[in-house]
């Protein structure tokens, strides 16, 4: 009886099967989707992964995902030593004075250990780049610090100098000019029987400005003006800056912007450890006149190094120039270079007129 | 019945967690939606729902504890002497100072019961809290001492203070003694070999310092070829050469 009952329900179950299924399949609805799906299969852009075989781990690009330490180092959370003896990682760097870096550079490069006495004395700058707003920065800058104290800085330095009078003429030989002319020389120039290119420094006096206009397109950036101190009257002063004189530029860190590094030479540990210093005092005012405008410091932290020693030492900068913005400072000091430059301004634009 | 039975032994059974852990469950919150305020003299309008969501402003489990402030037993290394008060992080006085007794918290009673004695002051064994430290360190690394291939020498105090300069160990000159014997070179046959000399911390501790003479030429050409990691090969000592004075009367009464 059981049986008979399903096999009932069978047979009247199949035919609604059917007709449920058919139900759908009208060709109307599928046309009208068969345009719709087309158009969105034609809208979407096939993304074509590209294989990138293996990049050995030091060609890759350094600039993606690597996250660098600040090159700015402040270790003043760190103790400061109290024993005689200890070990430097756990403590502060110590601060040595100049004297007393010097002298340690003398220890590792005397006769009995390195044996180079005569090693050159190299001095690194750091600097903190920002200006006046958080985003914005120094440029890099390249420039000429004058020393008291000379000594061999192993660079080929050509100066050519442009002035009317004789007497000066002769006075820049003796300074040591490679090259003193007045007009001639400019009308050589302008023949291209002499290049400018082969002079890394052109110095003028304000008498030959007038005459000196038609080389402006020859010269360009190293047309001679007095803010970087090329146009003046008093030649043998600037020749002997732009011949013995530290030759620096500042610049900036590729990763990190606010971060900028100065390797300049400053003599050699056999000179006077007297003059040593004042060649360091020199080249740090020099470096401050860049300072931008803001509070906080400027240079950050000063070591000395000498090869072959791996040795630095950190020296304290604001011995010699101040540690913080001074707006009085600045000013007063901006208004006295003013009064210094306008009478040679003067000067300038009478020859120019 | 039965049921009733078995709660009551399951109750009478059931022991006390003898653990007590302290729980921080205090969460700071701030209102999202502010309730508006209701008129004088009348009762605060109904709150909505919207009233009771709230802001997280501070979870004080995740909250940086302050330093504790304890009275120590003893002399820890690295910490301080008996009788200092030091304040460190919580769980470095708990697990490092108090656990092994090391240390106290700091009440006045306390204070008084481990300070120092006249007795125990004069009888000085620790110049510092870190100069066990640094004799540790001065006994476990072996320095090489550069000295030029060329020109002649004799091994003198201030050569060992800039080769531990070098290696980032910073001391004074007297504090370095050097054996009796005078070293001499340049001798390719004191090359890489081993004497000791002693460097005295704060007058007090004493370190003897493992020293390796290394040969160096200016001009590259002449230099020895280099020995790779040549401090973690064994070394001969350097022959005639004993140990410094003070090392060798020392040796006994070297603080531990």
């Amino acid at each position: 009886m059981l049986t008979l009952l399903s096999i009932r329900a069978l047979a009247v179950r199949q035919p609604t099967g059917e007709a449920l299924r058919c139900l759908h399949l009208t060709a109307v609805t599928e046309a009208a989707r068969k345009g719709t799906r087309e158009k969105a299969r034609k809208k979407k852009v096939k993304v074509e992964v590209k294989k990138v075989g293996f990049i050995p781990h030091n060609q890759r690009d350094k600039k993606i995902n690597v996250k660098r330490a600040d090159k700015h180092v402040d270790d003043s959370w760190k103790q400061v030593p109290k024993d005689d003896v200890y070990v430097g990682r756990y403590y502060r760097w110590p601060v040595y004075t100049v004297a007393e870096a010097i002298q340690c550079h003398r220890e590792t490069h005397h006769p009995s250990m390195y044996n180079v006495p005569n090693a050159s004395l190299n001095v690194e700058i750091e600097l903190n780049m920002q200006g006046e707003k958080a985003t914005r920065f120094v440029d890099n800058f390249q420039r000429m610090a004058m020393i008291p104290h000379k000594f061999h800085h192993g660079e080929d330095r050509k100066i050519i100098v442009f002035t009317k009078e004789n007497e000066e003429i002769t006075k820049a030989r003796e300074a040591g000019a490679t090259l003193v002319g007045g007009v001639e020389l400019i009308k050589d120039i302008t023949n291209g029987e002499l290049l400018l290119s082969d002079y890394q420094f052109i110095i003028a006096h304000p008498n030959i400005l007038a005459e000196l206009v038609a080389l402006r397109g020859l010269m360009k950036r190293k047309f001679p003006n007095p803010k970087s101190e090329t146009l003046g009257t008093n030649l043998a002063e600037m020749i002997t800056k732009f011949s013995n004189g530290i030759s620096y530029s500042a610049t900036k860190d590729e990763y990190q912007q606010n971060f900028g590094l100065i390797k300049a030479n400053v003599g050699t540990l056999d000179m006077d450890a007297q003059h040593l210093e004042e060649n360091i005092r020199f080249l740090l005012q020099d470096v401050n006149t860049m300072r931008p405008k803001r509070d906080g410091r400027f240079i950050t932290r000063v070591l000395l190094k000498s090869a072959p020693s791996s040795e630095q030492l950190k020296i304290d900068p604001f011995v010699y120039i101040p540690e913080l913005y001074d707006k009085n400072v600045a000013k007063a000091s901006k208004e006295a270079r003013k009064e210094a430059e306008t009478p040679e301004q003067q000067a300038a634009a009478a020859a120019a007129n | 019945m039965l049921k009733n039975i078995c709660v009551t032994q399951l109750n009478l059974l059931k022991s006390a967690t003898s653990l007590q852990q302290q729980v921080r469950t205090t969460f700071v919150l701030k209102r999202k939606y502010e309730p508006l305020l209701h008129k004088t003299n009348e009762k605060p309008r109904r709150m909505r729902a919207k009233h009771f969501i709230y802001e997280l402003v501070e979870d004080t489990l995740v909250k940086k504890r302050p330093n504790l402030e304890v009275v120590l037993k003893t002399f820890v290394e690295g910490v301080g002497d008996k009788g200092d008060v030091v304040s460190m992080k919580p769980h470095f006085v708990y697990n490092k100072l108090l656990l092994p007794g090391l240390a106290t918290y700091k009440t006045p009673e306390n204070m008084a019961k481990y300070a120092k004695t006249e007795a125990e002051k004069s009888s000085v064994q620790h110049s510092s809290a870190y100069a066990q430290r640094t004799v540790n360190m001065l006994e476990s690394i072996v320095l090489a001492v550069i000295m030029n291939k060329d020109e002649p020498w004799v091994l003198e105090p201030w050569h060992i203070k800039a080769s531990l300069r070098k290696a980032g160990f910073h001391c004074k000159e007297e504090c370095i003694t050097l054996p009796k014997e005078r070293i001499e070179g340049p001798d390719l046959r004191k090359e890489n070999k081993e004497f000791c000399c002693t460097i005295t911390i704060n007058k007090l501790e004493q370190a003897k310092l493992r020293c390796r003479i290394h040969h160096w030429s200016t001009d590259p050409s002449e230099r020895l070829p280099y020995v790779l990691e040549h401090w973690k090969l064994p070394a001969e000592p350097l022959l005639d050469v004993g140990l410094p004075e003070a090392a060798a009367t020392n040796e006994s009464a070297k603080p531990v």
